[in-house]
C-alpha cells in the first residue's frame, strides 16, 4: 500500500503540488489525471524521490520513503518515464536487465527473466533481444520501457504517460495488454495520463488533479456518476454513458453460443441457422474466415450469396476489447453482432448490441435513481439521455431492420 | 589535376649534387611507366564523368593505380637520369609529381567515399599497399634523393621516429588524463565550464614557439629547465587539452536528459550513471577529440626539436639549415604518415569501442 499525506512541492513562487493526500491499496491501479501542468509528474516523481517534497509524507508499506536511500528505493520501484528514455547504446535485452544488474543479480538469473519479460509485453524475444532502441517503432519502444520497469518484479510501478507517444490503434493494444499484464501480476500501480478514456479503462481509482490540488479521488464510476465539482464533470466529458462502456470488456458480455462450420458456405442452410443472425465460417484451426448472414438467407438467396469473407483483424473484436471499441466496430460494420476471436483469430463467440445496451441500461438506471441535485452543475437535460443511444439508432437502424435476440 | 601535374610541370629535378639547384625534367624521362602514369591519370579524369553508379569504383581504382604508378615512375625516372652521372648526383621529386600525388590521393578518397563499402575500400587499400611495397622493393625508388637521404640517415631516422612517437604519445596521454576529467567536471559545474574552457581555449591560441618560451618562467619556478623532453611533453599536453576537454564536455552535455532521468529512475548512483550511461553515449565525441588532439600533437611535436626534445623536427630543421630539401622531406613525410596512422587508429578504436546502437551506420 502507498499513502501520500498532505504532500506539497513548491518551486520559488509556484506551488506545483499542493497538500495532496490519497492512498492506493496494494494491487490497485491509481490513475493520476488532469490538465497539463497540474502536477501529475511532480506527484509521481516524489514517490520515488526523484523530486523531494517540500512538506508532507509519503509512506510505502508502512515505511516513510525519506528514510530509504534514494537509489535503493528506486531499484525496488518500477518506473516508466514520460518519454520512454531507453538507453540508446544498450540492446533491448541490456535495457531490460538494467535494474536486475544494479541489484547484483547473476546473469543466469536475469537472462531468462529478460526473455520472459519480452514475451510478457508481447515482443518476440528472439527477434528483439539483440536490437537497439533506434531499430524499434514507438510502440515497441514503449513495450520495452514497460518490460524494463517490470524487470526486477517490483511490487510498485510508476508509469508516466507510458502510452503517450503512439498512434491510437497501438495505444489501444498497449492498454489492452497492460490490463492483461496487470490482471496477471497484480502490481500496485500509479499511472499518469491526461487521456480520460485511458484512465477510465485502466483505473481502479482515479485521482483528478487541478493546479496542484486533488479535485476528486474515487472510482471511475463515481467520477462519472457523482462528480464532486463542475470541473470534474467537465473534465470527464459529456458522453459519460459511452465512457462507461470504456470500462467494460467484451469478455464480460460476450456469448460463446454461436454457430460455426469448417465446411465453408456448403455447411450452412436456412434450417441450420435457427434463431441466429450469423453462421460463422472458420478454417480447421478455428480461425474466423467469414460468415453467412442468416437474414439474407431467409430472403431466399443461396448460402454462397449470403456469405462474406473477412479479415478477422478488421471484422472481429477480442475479449480484451472495451465495449466502447466493440460498439464502434459494430457501427463501422453496420451489424448488431460482432464476432469475438482470440489473438490468433480463432472464433470464441460473439457480442451483440443488445448485450451492450443492457450494460448501458444498468448505468442509466444507476443515474436515473439519483436525486437530481447530486450531479453538480449539470443541467438535467444534458445529464441524463445517453448520446450514445441516439448515435446507435442513427448508425445501425437504416441498414439492419429487425433485431434478433 | 594529376594529369595537368604530369604534363605541364617538371616531373623530377636532376641535380649534380645534393644541394645544387636542379634541372627540371618532364614525365617522359620515366619511359614506359611515365606513359602508363599519364594513362591512369587520364582514366581517372574520365571516371569523374561516369554515371553515379559506376563512378565510385572507377575513381577508387584509377586513383589507387595512379598513386602506385607514380611511385614506380619516379623510380624509373631517377634511374634513367642517374645513368652515367656522378655518384653524388641526386634526383628529387618535382612539383609535377607532387601535384600528381595530391591529385591521385584526392581521386582515391573521393572514390572511396562514393563507393561507401568498407569491404571494397579495405580491399583496394590492401592491394595498393602490396603493390606499393612491391614497387619499393623491386622498382628503382631507392634511386630517388629522398631514399638516398634515408639510406644515409637510417639509424638516426628510426631513433627520431621513436622519439617523435614518445613525445606525442606522452603529450596526448597527459592531455587525456587531464582533459577527460576536466570535461566531466565542466559538464557538472558551471564554474569549471566557463572558466576551464575559457583558459584552455586561450592556451590553444598561443603559437607553439611562443608557448615554449612562455613555459620557461613557470618551469623555472618549479626548478625545471625549459630544455628537453619534460617541457616539450607539457607543451604538447596543453595543446591536446582543448579538443579533448571540449569534446568530452560537449559529448556529455549532448546526452538526452530523458536518458539520464531514466538512469536515475532505475536507481543508478552518480558514478554508475556516469560510467554506464553518460560516458558510453559521449564516447564518439570523446574519441573524436582525442583523434583531433593526436593529429595536432604529432604536428606540433616537430617544433619541440628547438628545445632539444628531439623528434622528426630535427631532420626538418637540419634540412632547412643545409638547404637540403630532401632531408627536410625525410622528416616531414614520416610526420604526415604518423598523423595519418594515428587518425586511422582512432577511427578503428571508435568502431570497436562505440556501441553500434548510437553509431551512424553501426547497424547493418
Ligand atoms: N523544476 C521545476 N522548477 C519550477 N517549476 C517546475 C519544475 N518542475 C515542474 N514545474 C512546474 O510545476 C507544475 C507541474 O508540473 P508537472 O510536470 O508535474 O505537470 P504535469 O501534470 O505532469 O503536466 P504534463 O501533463 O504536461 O506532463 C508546472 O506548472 C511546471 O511548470
Ligand atoms: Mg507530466
Amino acid at each position: 500500500m502507498i499513502a501520500l499525506e498532505d504532500v506539497t512541492k513548491r518551486y520559488d513562487s509556484l506551488t506545483a503540488v499542493d497538500g495532496v493526500s490519497f492512498e492506493v491499496p496494494s494491487g490497485e491501479v491509481c490513475v493520476l489525471i488532469g490538465p497539463s501542468g497540474c502536477g501529475k509528474t511532480t506527484t509521481l516523481r516524489m514517490i520515488n524521490r526523484l523530486i523531494e517534497p517540500t512538506s508532507g509524507r509519503i509512506v510505502i508499506d508502512g515505511r516513510d520513503v525519506m528514510g530509504i536511500r534514494p537509489e535503493e528505493l528506486r531499484r525496488h520501484i518500477g518506473y516508466v518515464i514520460q518519454s520512454v528514455g531507453l538507453f540508446p547504446h544498450l540492446t533491448v535485452a541490456e535495457n531490460v536487465a538494467t535494474v536486475p544488474k544494479l541489484l547484483g543479480w547473476e546473469r543466469s538469473r536475469y537472462s531468462p527473466r529478460v526473455l520472459e519479460l519480452l514475451e510478457i509485453v508481447g515482443l518476440d524475444a528472439d527477434e528483439y533481444a539483440k536490437k537497439y532502441p533506434r531499430q524499434l517503432s514507438g510502440g515497441q519502444a514503449q513495450r520495452v520501457g514497460v518490460a524494463r520497469a517490470l524487470a526486477a518484479d517490483p511490487p510498485l510501478l510508476l508509469m508516466d504517460e507510458p502510452f503517450g507517444a503512439v498512434d491510437p490503434l497501438t495505444r489501444e493494444r498497449l492498454q489492452a495488454e497492460f490490463a492483461r499484464i496487470q490482471r496477471e501480476l497484480g502490481k500496485t500501480v500509479v499511472f499518469v495520463t491526461h487521456d480520460v478514456d485511458e484512465a477510465i479503462r485502466l483505473a481502479d481509482r482515479i485521482a483528478l488533479m487541478r493546479d496542484g490540488r486533488l479535485e476528486q479521488y474515487d472510482t471511475p464510476e463515481a467520477l462519472l456518476d457523482h462528480p464532486a465539482s463542475k470541473f470534474v464533470h467537465d473534465f470527464m466529458g459529456a458522453d459519460r454513458a459511452l465512457k462507461r462502456l470504456g470500462r467494460a470488456r467484451v469478455a464480460d458480455v460476450m456469448t460463446s453460443d454461436v454457430l460455426s462450420t469448417t465446411d465453408g458456405t456448403g455447411g450452412v442452410s436456412r434450417e441450420s441457422c435457427k434463431e441466429a443472425r450469423f453462421f460463422y465460417l472458420t478454417d480447421d484451426e478455428g480461425t474466423l474466415e467469414g460468415w453467412v448472414d442468416c437474414h439474407v438467407l431467409d430472403a431466399g438467396t443461396s448460402p454462397e450469396e449470403a456469405g462474406t469473407l473477412v479479415d478477422w483483424r478488421e471484422a472481429a473484436v477480442q475479449p480484451d476489447t472495451t465495449l466502447k471499441e466493440a460498439l464502434s466496430r459494430m457501427l463501422g460494420l453496420g451489424f448488431r453482432n460482432v464476432a469475438v476471436v482470440d489473438e490468433r483469430g480463432r472464433l470464441l463467440g460473439e457480442v451483440s448490441l443488445s448485450a451492450i445496451e443492457r450494460t448501458m441500461a444498468e448505468g442509466d438506471a444507476h443515474i436515473a435513481n439519483l436525486p437530481e441535485g447530486e450531479i453538480l452543475g449539470v443541467p438535467p437535460e444534458e445529464g441524463v439521455p445517453p448520446e450514445a443511444r441516439a448515435q446507435l439508432d442513427e448508425g445501425v437502424q437504416p441498414e439492419e431492420g429487425e433485431v434478433t435476440t | 589535376m594529376a594529369l595537368a601535374g604530369c604534363l605541364l610541370l617538371p616531373f623530377v629535378e636532376f641535380r649534380p649534387n645534393r644541394i645544387a639547384s636542379g634541372v627540371p625534367e618532364g614525365f617522359a624521362v620515366a619511359g614506359l611507366s611515365g606513359w602508363l602514369l599519364v594513362a591512369a591519370a587520364a582514366l581517372a579524369l574520365i571516371s569523374a564523368f561516369l554515371p553515379a553508379r559506376s563512378r565510385g569504383p572507377a575513381l577508387l581504382g584509377t586513383g589507387a593505380a595512379t598513386a602506385i604508378l607514380l611511385l614506380s615512375a619516379l623510380g624509373s625516372a631517377a634511374e634513367r637520369l642517374q645513368e652515367g652521372a656522378p655518384v653524388i648526383a641526386r634526383v628529387s621529386i618535382g612539383s609535377g609529381a607532387w601535384l600528381a600525388a595530391i591529385g591521385a590521393i584526392t581521386v582515391w578518397f573521393a572514390g572511396s567515399r562514393a563507393t561507401g563499402s568498407v569491404r571494397v575500400n579495405r580491399a583496394v587499400s590492401v592491394i595498393a599497399l602490396l603493390a606499393g611495397l612491391a614497387v619499393m622493393l623491386w622498382g628503382s625508388v631507392g634511386e630517388l634523393s629522398l631514399a638516398k637521404e634515408y639510406a644515409v640517415q637510417s639509424r638516426r631516422f628510426w631513433m627520431l621516429v621513436r622519439q617523435h612517437l614518445v613525445l606525442s604519445g606522452a603529450g596526448l596521454g597527459a592531455g587525456m588524463l587531464i582533459g577527460v576529467p576536466l570535461g566531466v567536471l565542466a559538464s557538472r559545474s558551471r564554474v569549471v565550464r566557463d572558466f576551464g574552457l575559457g583558459v584552455v581555449s586561450v592556451i590553444q591560441t598561443i603559437p607553439s614557439m611562443a608557448m615554449l618560451g612562455l613555459l620557461i618562467a613557470p618551469l623555472a619556478a618549479l626548478g625545471l629547465t625549459a630544455i628537453g623532453t619534460t617541457p616539450a611533453v607539457i607543451a604538447l599536453a596543453l595543446y591536446a587539452l582543448l579538443p579533448i576537454m571540449r569534446n568530452t564536455f560537449v559529448g556529455l552535455a549532448g546526452v538526452d536528459p530523458a536518458t539520464i532521468d531514466a538512469g536515475r529512475g532505475m536507481g543508478m548512483g552518480r558514478l554508475q550513471l556516469l560510467f554506464r550511461v553518460e560516458v558510453p553515449l559521449a564516447l564518439p565525441l570523446v574519441i573524436e577529440g582525442v583523434r583531433a588532439a593526436a593529429v595536432l600533437v604529432i604536428g606540433i611535436a616537430a617544433v619541440t626539436a628547438f628545445i632539444g626534445a628531439g623528434g622528426l623536427g630535427i631532420l626538418v630543421f637540419q634540412g632547412w639549415g643545409q638547404q637540403a630539401d630532401d632531408l627536410t622531406l625525410l622528416g616531414a613525410v614520416p610526420m604526415v604518415v604518423l598523423a595519418v596512422f594515428a587518425d586511422a587508429a582512432m577511427r578503428m578504436l571508435r568502431r570497436l569501442a562505440v556501441s553500434p546502437g548510437i553509431e551512424e551506420g553501426g547497424l547493418s
